[in-house]
């Protein structure tokens, strides 16, 4: 169940300083200590990491809410990173999670990252913040392990949002933990539990997206009328607005079915749904706002670009041809239960 | 959670729901032999009384209507339930789905309580089977503009006009006619809804052949067809209120989404392990938006229930419903090398032929798409 004031709280922080200005100096600086603290303040990054672990308690789904919160407002912090996924690997070994920021190694094709002799060798690509953060978790050969990236070297990378996702290298480098990973902490749980984060930021972004295309349409004038008046630009506008509703959806029932233990196919599903939505809904909102909209002046970049970005994170391509194979093997009988029931239906992935 | 006033609510079935559901697969397990019909793709695909009076005996006909007339004052998820597994199986539903779906409804809503007892009973029993009376020559998504003229006489009205498109006058025994029965400045105003007996003099049905060879489509004429005062559906000049309530709800009910799913199953029997990955990349795209438009048209139906007004939610179900049904056609197209026929025996090929004649029409029956977008844009505002 959602908790209203969890998210009224959320949206509030984040208003008054994840602003316009506050998002493109963390893009300039690679770092907002100003949202990072203030969202920090109130906790809101260990949400679904026990207490015990040094969380904050919640379920998966409180942790949804707000990541979907952290989208609408294009927050560029480690949340997921903190929370759902870094406090989550964290926890499954038993390690506190501290009260700073945490990164992942989300596991790139190109990664060579391993551990000899509990030392760390190799290259991990695409870790969030990386120069920011004191430590980063990762699943090396079936243990979890924790590291400070300081003891690596750093290639600063972005994503198309402007977002740190930085390469590390390591060369005999020291690790501060490595624990065995527990049954179901491993690459496949870590990929959906980053899909379900990114199609959480992903529904917010698209909510937000669809007030600025509905407020622009209603407010630029050609022809002597709002070009929302005209059928066509209205086409693009309810397109926007269709699409973000149909992912939020997909979310909500998704983290629903994650909290109680599974939700493969609803996840799987909602991240492939908020990807075509990227491609989908994004155009549609850029063609609505016209040049305005490809300005870095106008807010809507924040958005757009960050759609593009966490699209590819987690898997884009892989999600269809996976989630198909899934279908294929469940076979023509049981085809409408997977419709009907998800992962309920015993399609596995 | 948006901010617009779009946020639809998670939702699953209920225990009881399920049971429901269960009930109603064991009843078509038993009802829907292959032997014994001929699937087919969606609402308004064949007609057999007899399968629709069993089905009435379970009490799956006029659920939503009130159990003094015979319904059973059921939600708008359990009727969701029951249409969902009959329209996945492609039964024959044309005997009730009209009168099921908007005519008894709308009598129950707006009729006096003796129209109530003549109509919803038969309804009930899946015994009367009506049409819908909307459509005209001049008069498509413009509906306001109906020139069927009833003309007050004594004891009654005159009913003059031609209403046309009308899927399944030829079997229909009622239909509720749309017509001008006053001038007014407004042209939403002045419109008044007559439940017209299609027996009666005056009444002509010819059939227009549709696209598929088929004998749905009619055109029914009303030629001074007089129509006695005590068959006036709700207030005269409320006609315009009236109908658009009747559209506005169900448009996001499973008949959106749901038509192409005997060729997709088809295509999993007959194709699909050859194909690929290519046809897993299509499987993986369709079913997680099936899943998903599934999900939000419960949605809508739980809305309903809770007393809710989802017009817009339902307007974007029935668009993005009926645009996924049309691109599931083309890619199989694009996906299996074959040249269709509706005389093959390959269900497939039967199916896709088809679904490609019917498809363009999934957007536009119950009202087009553009039109449900300019319904959906002001919504938003």
């Amino acid at each position: 169940m959602t908790d209203p004031l969890l998210i009224e709280t959320a949206d509030r922080v984040l208003s008054s300083v994840a602003t316009f200005e506050a998002i493109e100096a963390a893009e300039a600086a690679r770092w907002s200590p100003l949202i990072w603290d203030a969202v920090a303040e109130i906790g809101l990054p260990w949400i679904s990491v026990p207490e015990a672990s040094g969380g904050v308690g919640g379920t998966i789904a409180d942790a949804i809410d707000v990541l979907v919160q952290a989208g609408r407002h294009a927050a560029p912090i480690p949340l997921a990173e903190t929370g759902l996924l870094g406090g989550w690997l964290l926890t499954a070994g038993g390690i506190d999670v501290g009260d700073g920021p945490l990164s992942v190694v989300p596991g790139h094709l190109d990664d060579d990252l391993r551990l000899e002799g509990g030392r760390l060798f190799g290259t991990a690509h695409r870790v969030p913040w990386a120069s920011s953060v004191e430590r980063v978790a990762a699943l090396l050969d079936g243990r979890i392990v924790v590291f400070s990236p300081a003891h690596g070297i750093i290639t600063q990378v972005s994503n198309v949002a402007g977002e740190p996702r930085d390469t590390i290298s390591f060369d005999d480098g020291q690790i501060e933990a490595s624990v065995i990973a527990p049954e179901g902490v491993d690459a496949q749980a870590l990929r959906l539990r980053g899909a379900l984060s990114r199609a959480a930021l992903m529904a917010g972004a698209l909510g937000a997206m669809v007030d600025l295309t509905v407020r622009y349409t209603a407010e630029r004038q050609q022809f002597g009328k709002p070009v929302g008046s005209f059928q066509a630009v209205q086409t693009l506008l309810v397109r926007v607005a269709e699409e973000a509703v149909l992912v939020d959806l997909a979310v909500q029932v998704a983290a629903r079915e994650a909290e109680r233990g599974g939700g493969h196919f609803e996840i799987a599903s909602a991240k492939l749904l908020a990807n075509e939505a990227a491609r989908l809904a994004t155009r549609a909102a850029h063609q609505a706002h016209g040049a305005m909209g490809a300005t870095r002046e106008y807010p809507l970049h924040l958005l757009s670009r960050r759609l593009w970005a966490w699209r590819a994170e987690y898997g884009d391509a892989f999600w269809p041809v996976h989630l198909g194979a899934a279908v294929l093997d469940r076979g023509p009988d049981e085809l409408y239960r997977v419709i009907a029931e998800g992962s309920a239906s015993g399609i596995t992935l | 959670m948006l901010a617009v006033p779009l946020s639809l609510v998670a939702t699953e079935l209920t225990d009881d729901e399920v049971r429901l559901q269960h009930d109603v697969r064991s009843f078509c397990d038993q009802e829907l032999t292959p032997q014994s019909f001929t699937p087919g793709l969606g609402m308004m695909v064949g007609l057999s009384k007899a399968f629709s009076l069993k089905l009435a005996e379970r009490g799956w006909i006029g659920m939503a209507l009130p159990v003094a007339y015979g319904g059973s004052d059921a939600s708008a998820v359990e009727r969701f339930v029951v249409v969902e597994e009959l329209l996945r199986r492609g039964a024959p539903l044309d005997q009730h789905w009209t009168a099921d779906r908007q005519s008894g409804p709308v009598i129950n809503r707006f009729g006096t309580d003796l129209q109530k007892e003549r109509f919803l009973p038969g309804i009930c029993r899946g015994e009367l089977c009506f049409c819908i009376g909307m459509s005209e020559p001049d008069s498509g998504s413009d509906l306001a503009s109906v020139k069927t003229r009833a003309t007050k006489v004594d004891g009654g009205w005159r009913l003059t006009g031609t209403k046309i498109w009308t899927s399944n006058a030829m079997n229909a025994d009622y239909t509720i006619a749309l017509c001008r029965s006053d001038e007014a400045e407004n042209h939403h105003q002045g419109l008044s809804q007559l439940i017209v007996d299609l027996h009666a003099d005056g009444v002509s049905i010819s059939p227009i052949p549709y696209i598929d060879g088929s004998a749905d489509f009619a055109e029914v004429v009303f030629d001074g067809v007089f129509v006695a005062d005590d068959l006036l559906l709700g207030a005269r000049g409320d006609g315009w209120h009236q109908v658009t309530s009747e559209l506005s709800f169900e448009r996001a009910g499973p008949e959106r989404w749901i038509s192409p799913f005997l060729l997709v199953e088809a295509f999993l029997r007959e194709h699909a392990a050859s194909l690929g990955r290519e046809a897993q990349s299509f499987l993986g795209r369709t079913l997680a938006r099936w899943w998903a438009l599934r999900q939000l048209s419960l949605s809508v139906a739980r809305m309903i229930d809770d007393g809710l007004a989802p017009g817009v939610e339902s307007a974007m179900g029935k668009d993005l419903g009926t645009e996924f049904e049309q691109s599931i056609v083309a890619d199989l197209q694009r996906l299996v090398e074959l040249e269709p026929s509706l005389a093959d025996q390959s269900a497939f090929s039967h199916h896709l032929a088809q679904a490609t004649l019917v498809a363009p029409g999934w957007a536009i029956r119950g009202g087009t798409n553009e039109i449900l977008r300019g319904i959906i844009a002001k919504g938003l505002r």
